[in-house]
């Protein structure tokens, strides 16, 4: 934690070795978010990029008072968001648009070992397609990141009840969509 | 209970943030409405399946795309600061050559203009007139200031066009590299 802020120190001040240490230590976690976002490997990466070049450009109007990672995240979901909000008629088909999406073999003792970790992605990133921008961030914060409600809240600028009401909404819709599927993983 | 609330805590229930008394109300529900049994089923496979998926880690360049890209663009934006100053400074430079030899042929044409509107009455203003005539054109085919006019002209647009062309491939390496 230390040294985090002491790159964040560093790289406000321009040193753009330090700010490729922050780039080293956060690329995963928002190459994954972009990924959940968005759905396809080659935007999320061209997202991830965009999201660090922005919060470099903008590091002057980091709060040390916040976490670093509630301001990347913060970052790189409105990148994200803008970015499926500009191609709202791609993403609005999409769930008529996938042929066979990937099920579970009900009839198999052991699912676990049917479904490969492809297919769970498949499966999973289909599954969030289906969400609106905002509700897909949510969705993501609190599964991959472990964000409590409030971070959530801050990162996508909602109340804390509004997050609750997007992750229940979220998980009803993904609920009705794993309807008549073998979901007992 | 209806169903929507019920539908909310076992939202909560996933994240629990559910107390005691509501837990069994949920159960209460759930004991009696089948339809809700399964979408808490299937919340709960869901919830497995969100949580048990592993972060997608991200490419190996990525890092390295990052501080590129980074850098590329500080070089790109040194580079059209650079054009700019250079596009100043040879404008002003210019512009400073041109300035005291175009205030002589200005001084000298209103002076020709005034007699010329005036009206010419006696032979002192035909003279006057012939004089700041004669003098801009001194001014303009002296075999000194002449060319450096032309030089200054001709320079002026030419840094002129060169900055533009600067900025303009700046601009479009810039964007080449985004």
């Amino acid at each position: 934690m230390a040294d985090e802020e002491r790159w964040i120190d560093a790289a406000r001040r321009g040193d753009k070795k330090a700010f490729g240490h922050l780039v080293e230590v956060y690329q995963t976690p928002i190459y994954n978010l972009a990924y959940r976002m968005l759905g396809n490997r080659s935007e999320a990466e061209e997202a991830a990029q965009e999201a660090f070049i922005r919060a470099y450009r903008h590091l002057d109007s980091y709060d040390p008072e916040r976490p670093f990672s509630s301001w990347l995240f913060s970052i790189a979901s409105h990148y994200c968001i803008d970015r499926l909000r500009r191609q709202r008629i791609d993403w609005l088909p999409l769930k008529e648009e996938i042929a066979e999406p990937v099920r579970l073999a009900s009839a198999s003792p052991n699912p676990e070992a049917v479904v490969t970790d492809r297919d769970r992605e498949a499966w999973i990133q289909e599954l969030l397609s289906g969400l609106p921008p905002t509700d897909r961030a949510a969705l993501t914060l609190h599964y991959w990141y472990d964000c409590p409600y409030r971070e959530i809240a801050e990162v996508l600028g909602l109340t804390v009840s509004a997050v609750k009401s997007r992750l229940y909404r979220a998980r009803r819709t993904l609920a009705e969509q794993m309807e008549g599927e073998a979901y007992a993983l | 209970m209806r169903c929507e609330q019920a539908g909310r805590m076992m939202s909560a229930r996933l994240d629990d943030r559910l107390d005691h008394t509501d837990m069994l109300r949920l159960q209460d529900h759930l004991a009696s409405c089948s339809a809700c049994q399964t979408t808490w089923q299937q919340m709960k496979a869901l919830d497995l399946l969100f949580r048990s998926a592993p972060m997608s880690a991200a490419p190996s360049h990525l890092h390295v795309r990052v501080t590129s890209r980074i850098e590329r663009q500080e070089q790109a934006r040194r580079a059209i600061a650079g054009g700019l100053a250079l596009a100043v400074g040879t404008t002003a430079l210019a512009v400073l050559v041109l300035i005291p030899l175009a205030l002589s042929v200005v001084d000298n044409l209103a002076v020709a203009a005034i007699l010329l509107t005036g009206g010419l009455e006696t032979v002192t203003q035909l003279l006057a007139l012939l004089d700041a005539v004669s003098r801009t054109a001194l001014i303009l085919l002296n075999q000194f200031s002449l060319p450096f006019a032309v030089l200054s002209a001709t320079s002026l647009l030419v840094a002129l066009a060169l900055n533009g062309l600067w900025i303009a491939t700046m601009r479009r390496l810039q964007a080449a590299h985004r």
